[in-house]
């Protein structure tokens, strides 16, 4: 007689506890009205024009949920608005600072995401991990960021400096490029390109004829490129933002010299800017990475490929799509992938949520590919030229030899 | 050696702009005793000033130098009787003008923002000449040689103004003692209104040639400039105009040598340089007294 009745008691406990944790999960995971994204961007200052293309290219996504509904959150099996929380940062590290941590502490965003680029990345990084929030890096991809394993930061939408530039050494070993400058900004991102690329060199065995960094803040480079000259390189690599690469190009142009290769990052994100600036004919030949929507993907397994993309940014915008545009887009992408598959609403199966898409996920920038620090290894980018068309320039895909839509002219001429 | 004659030629040219650069926010200081914290938004507007006149109506950027000196005007002559007089009246005008001036270069860069974006603008390459001129056998671009000329020639002017006229004789009597001066009889208001004038005007000229000796112009390198102004005035002497030609060459020649030599620090420079005199002289390399505040 006892059996069944302690039986019955122990069913009914269990029962209860059943249900008491199921109201207790239902309580901590109570669905928010609205998916709150926090983010910087830097309305001034050097930044200013790759940030709000970024915030841009993640408005034009968000806009596109919020047509449909909402994004779709696991979690909570249904379909949630997205609003994004945006403060301005000036481009100052320490504005970034203090309004990352108001993101967090005062608006309770429910995503962190970081500003345009290294420089204004570095900073939010020490906060999400303090706070255990995941930062969604669109662009900051500086080496140096990614020494660890980390539930607490993804690289989304360009690969890390760790491996990114060793394209473009194995472009400069295959061309027989023995004499290289260096020269690169002083900050995570340009300094990791350096490292990297100086490490494929040598590698190849080729030592850098010149290896300098500046401060990010240069702007006059005449006397720095005279310096350069006379160690007498074959290929001069500048590794800076679009404000540097203005500045270099204008001294270069100026200066009467010219190097059989020139390299930069930017004309290969914000073509229009560099042209705008310095000219058609002072980028004419000249090489960069060039970054979707330049390089095509076709056939992608998350989102639209890179023309549909093209197409329906030029339809909205009246203008086409940038790197960076593409960047802040491509972001949203992937978040709205993780949303829609944590099982829970919590930042650690945000991050679970990414390394499961890890490989198995190509998106008009390519293949996303993260490892346990972070660090972005798809999405690799190719080296291309600068080839003037007409009145105009393309790019041409120079190397890899499997990705390239022409040959590479080296020496270049000069203009 | 070839370097580092390049390096010293480089920095005389590139320090004689940067004595233009600075000498308006040391005219302004001298005559005033007001820190015009929007003395680097006045340059960006004169570099603004010069691209509109190049980019929209075609003309060469040096028509720049004309709208400087209306713009210097426009905004120089109310902005004193606006502002000046009400701040001379009040126990602190150097600090309260720091504020206040503070106020301005936001406005000024906010509106410069609105009006013609974030992003950085430039000149054609070759509206200042398309070659370079080498001298010692060391070659720089046309537009540097222009830019120096023209620093030269406004500094000339600014010297020939306080020697040889009676409003810079009593520019000179203000900056020695403002309440001496206005007890001789001299207009100091009016006289004052003109340095501001003459000051607002210098920084739009070098304005013109921003975008040639630093690559572009854009909403956002007012605060630099003032920065790097200050440093200048400071490193050559507070409130003698004339010692900012020193401290511009001392600026210029320590970022080439440091560019050639050690360049990751070459934005270093100015301010070691600013510390070293400063510690060494604290009135400055020109400057002979303690300024009175």
């Amino acid at each position: 007689m006892r059996r069944p009745f302690q039986r019955a008691w122990t069913a009914c406990a269990a029962g209860l506890l059943a249900s008491g944790l199921a109201l207790s999960a239902a309580a901590a995971q109570t669905a928010p009205s609205e998916i709150k994204i926090g983010t910087l961007y830097a309305s001034s200052g050097a930044f200013a024009v790759p940030s709000q293309s970024q915030l841009q290219g993640l408005k034009y996504w968000a806009a596109g949920v919020n047509r449909s509904g909402g994004v779709f959150v696991k979690a909570f099996d249904k379909k949630i608005p997205v609003k994004i929380v945006a403060y301005d940062d000036q481009s100052s590290t320490a504005t970034a600072t203090t309004l990352y941590s108001q993101l967090v502490t005062q608006d309770h965003v429910n995503i962190l995401m970081a500003d345009f680029g290294s420089v204004l990345t570095s900073v939010a990084i020490p906060i999400a991990a303090e706070h255990h929030m995941l930062l969604i890096d669109p662009t900051g991809s500086g080496a140096n960021f990614f020494t660890r394993k980390t539930n607490y930061l993804a690289d989304i939408s360009i690969p890390t400096s760790a491996v990114w530039p060793r394209v473009l050494g194995d472009f400069i070993l295959a061309h027989k490029i023995k004499r290289v400058a260096i020269i690169y900004d002083s900050n995570d991102f340009d300094a990791s390109q350096a490292t990297t690329l100086k490490a494929t060199l040598e590698k190849g065995g080729v030592k850098p004829v010149y290896d300098h960094g500046v401060p990010t803040s240069e702007s006059n480079y005449t006397v720095l490129i005279h310096t350069i000259a006379a160690s007498h390189p074959d290929a001069v690599v500048e590794f800076g933002y679009a404000l540097n690469d203005i500045a270099f190009f204008h001294a270069l142009s100026g200066s009467g010299l010219h190097f059989k290769m020139t390299f930069s990052i930017f004309p290969g994100q914000l073509l229009a800017l560099l042209e705008k600036n310095v000219g058609t004919k002072a980028l004419a030949y000249t090489f960069t990475y060039p970054v979707p929507p330049l390089v095509v993907y076709d056939k992608t397994n998350l989102g639209p490929n890179t023309g549909t993309f093209v197409k329906a940014w030029t339809a909205a915008t009246k203008s086409a799509p940038n790197a960076l545009d593409t960047a802040g887009f491509n972001t949203g992408l992937i978040m709205q992938h993780m949303l829609g598959t944590a099982p829970t609403f919590t930042q650690l199966a945000f991050h679970q949520a990414l390394i499961d898409m890890s490989g198995k996920t190509t998106t008009l920038l390519g293949e996303f590919k993260i490892n346990e620090n972070g660090a972005q290894l798809g999405e690799q980018l190719p080296v291309a030229q600068v080839v003037p068309e007409g009145k105009g320039l393309k790019f041409v895909i120079v190397y890899p030899p499997n990705k390239a839509t022409g040959k590479a002219i080296y020496p270049a001429p000069r203009n | 050696m070839a370097l580092l004659e390049y390096a010293l030629i480089g920095g005389i040219l590139y320090g004689i702009f940067f004595s233009l650069v600075g000498i308006g926010l040391n005219l302004i200081f001298g005559v005033m005793r007001i820190i015009n914290l929007a003395h680097g938004q006045f340059i960006m507007l004169g570099g603004f000033g010069a691209y509109m006149l190049a980019r929209g109506m075609g003309l060469n950027p040096l028509f720049g130098i004309p709208l400087a000196i209306a713009g210097g005007i426009v905004i120089g002559y109310p902005l004193y009787y606006g502002v000046v007089p009400r701040l001379q009246k009040s126990q602190d005008p150097e600090m309260l003008s720091f504020i206040l001036f503070f106020g301005i270069a936001q406005m000024i860069e906010a509106v410069a923002v609105f009006a013609f974006g974030a992003d950085q603008r430039s000149l054609p390459q070759d509206a200042l000449g398309s070659g370079n001129i080498g001298v010692l056998g060391q070659e720089f671009p046309d537009s540097w040689w222009v830019a120096c000329l023209v620093s030269v020639l406004a500094m000339l002017g600014l010297y020939l103004y306080f020697s040889r006229t009676r409003l810079g004789f009593a520019t000179r009597a203000i900056m020695a003692d403002r309440d001496e001066a206005r007890a001789t009889g001299i207009d100091v208001d009016r006289v004052s209104a003109i340095a501001l004038i003459i000051g607002i005007a210098l920084a739009g000229i070098a304005g013109v040639f921003v975008p040639y000796l630093i690559g572009s112009v854009s909403s956002s390198i007012g605060d630099g400039l003032t920065t790097t102004s200050f440093a200048i005035i400071i490193i050559g002497s507070l409130g003698n105009p004339l010692g900012t030609v020193v401290g511009g060459l001392v600026f210029g020649v320590g970022t080439m040598l440091m560019q050639t030599y050690y360049s990751s620090w070459s934005n270093l420079a100015p301010y070691a340089l600013l510390l070293a005199i400063v510690l060494v002289r604290p009135s400055g390399l020109l400057g002979r007294a303690v300024r009175r505040a």
